[in-house]
């Protein structure tokens, strides 16, 4: 059977270049890094390499990554880090209602422990408004964390803006206040500068960059002070005690060295890729709602609200032929209410429950687009023919001017 | 996590759609996940002649609704009242815990339809 895999954002397969990378240190170069003999050294040698690389991704120091487990743990040590360091000057975080679950799970229990959370909306577009978070603002607001690029719908948060905004707060006295952003999405599929963001954190994953599950990174500006989560060791300039994963470390500097220089072609690659799906598929099936704003959006990422379905019936669907994707459905996620992220853009029940994400990757074929197209609409039709919604509405606009859904 | 024979009842939904002079149509609706089952059955000689349904929700509410379907053509009502939730889900090879509330929905149309009968 063809195999089509669309759900990039889920994870990425690790690419060739970046296993044999990191293959000797899974084997013959062994050494633990804190150790002083030659061993260890050459093990230091290879996770400092790899620092650097990880840091030229996102246009920082060595010194100011920090190599952890991957993104849910970057985003505990930011948020967590920050908001118990710096407690006793206030205890207000302001994030939006877009965020990935680790991120809305922190904030959530930080709530439940004492501390304040303001949760901006990001509209119909998918988009955090600026003018929202500085209205937010208090002088007991330690930490703004928004996004750099949706997981679901892709969109492009106003990062950079907002960098602005935090530092224009601290030179006018705001001290103790610092700006965060998941930016788990975005390597790969967008130019990455930490000073032209002006954030004070960043968090990584490797996984989503074709690099092994397992590892990841923080980015904290030099200055900025975090409370450690993991104790117990002094790796990580004492900011993530634990032996380091040398091999995923070396994998991982590998996918951030191809990332960014191939970053334009990946880009105009899957841009390209993705907009022709999009056509293919507005021609093809009625009654679709795209979710997310078109134009400030990651270039690999298409989510689509298909009416009358369910999202998992028509995931399974595809699954059979072969097309992985996911959906904001709540039946495939485990919990009731469906995805919050399509909930958030005002879409209605029915559409948050019937939306698909698909995610591209650099390794997208132009055939695996057109075997998308060959066999959704089909997929969508047979499901619409089961659904009493849809039997609903033919019978409603039969009755009002004789139009199948979807004419006109 | 799905059975072949369910997987089968999905590509190949059995006895989908509604039907003309029914003797009974009911729709249900789960009122914590939103999954809807419409049930239709026509009589004959004491015995439901035809079932069809029509489903929306997430892959076990439309696995089920075509396996109720199948199931049912040929029995009494009185047989069809007899059945059970894992007669259902033994008809798709069964299904997770966790989506055993569509086995649930799919009795709970059959039972109104049954009610319309009776």
């Amino acid at each position: 059977m063809q195999r089509v895999y669309l759900d990039h954002s889920a994870t990425t397969p690790t690419d060739p270049r970046v296993v044999e990378a990191l293959m000797p240190y899974l084997t013959a170069s062994f050494g633990n890094p804190s150790s002083v003999h030659f061993y260890g050294q050459e093990a230091r040698a290879a996770v400092d390499r790899a620092r650097r690389e990880v840091a030229a991704l996102v246009g920082a120091r060595p010194n100011e990554m920090v190599f952890l487990s991957g993104g849910t743990e970057a985003n505990n040590l930011a948020i967590r880090g920050v908001a118990e360091q710096h407690a006793e000057h206030g205890r207000h975080l302001i994030t939006s209602s877009i965020e990935h679950s680790s991120v809305r799970g922190i904030c959530d229990a930080l709530e439940r422990r004492g501390w304040e959370v303001t949760r901006l909306p990001a509209y119909e577009e998918g988009v955090v408004r600026v003018e929202d978070v500085r209205a937010a603002l208090r002088p007991d607001t330690v930490l703004v964390t928004v996004m750099l690029a949706n997981n679901e719908i892709g969109t492009v948060q106003p990062v950079a803006e907002l960098g602005a905004l935090v530092r224009e707060r601290r030179a006018a006295g705001q001290k103790y206040l610092w700006l965060h952003t998941d930016a788990v999405q975005a390597p790969g599929r967008m130019p990455l500068d930490v000073d032209a963001l002006g954030c004070d954190l960043l968090s990584l994953s490797a996984h989503k960059l074709h690099a092994p599950k397992g590892v990841g990174a923080l980015y904290v500006r030099r200055g900025t002070r975090l409370t450690a989560q993991n104790l117990g060791g002094h790796q990580e300039r004492e900011r993530r005690a634990g032996t380091e994963s040398v091999p995923l470390i070396v994998g991982f500097g590998e996918a951030a060295r191809l990332a960014r220089e191939e970053l334009d072609e990946r880009v105009a690659r899957m841009r390209a890729q993705r907009d022709r799906f999009e056509a293919g598929l507005s021609e093809r099936v009625s009654d679709v709602v795209f979710n997310g704003d078109r134009l400030r959006r990651l270039p690999h990422i298409s989510n689509v609200s298909f009416r009358f379905v369910e999202g998992e019936g028509l995931l399974i669907n595809l699954d059979m032929q072969g097309v992985a994707v996911s959906t904001g459905s709540a039946c495939s996620s485990g919990s009731l209410e469906p995805s919050p992220v399509i909930r958030a853009l005002g879409r209605d029940d029915e559409l948050a429950r019937g939306s698909i994400r698909f995610s591209l990757g650099k390794d997208t074929t132009d055939a695996d687009i057109d075997y998308v197209l060959e066999v959704l609409p089909r997929a969508v039709e047979n499901l619409r023919r089961l659904s009493p919604l849809y039997q609903k509405a033919l019978a409603e606009r039969m009755g009002v001017g004789c139009q199948a859904p979807g004419a006109g | 996590m799905y059975s072949e024979t369910f997987k089968d009842h999905l590509a190949n939904p059995r006895n989908a759609g509604d039907l003309e002079a029914a003797d009974a149509v009911a729709e249900q609706t789960n009122p914590v996940c939103g999954d809807r089952l419409r049930l239709s059955l026509r009589l004959r000689g004491g015995r439901i002649e035809a079932a069809r349904f029509l489903a929306y929700g997430c892959a076990p509410t439309l696995a089920c609704g075509s396996a109720l379907a199948e199931l049912l053509e040929g029995l009494t009502p009185a047989e069809a009242a007899r059945l059970t939730r894992s007669r259902i889900t033994d008809a798709l090879g069964g299904l997770p815990p966790r989506k055993q509330h569509a086995a649930a929905l799919a009795l709970e149309t059959l039972r109104s339809a049954l009610e319309q009968l009776a």
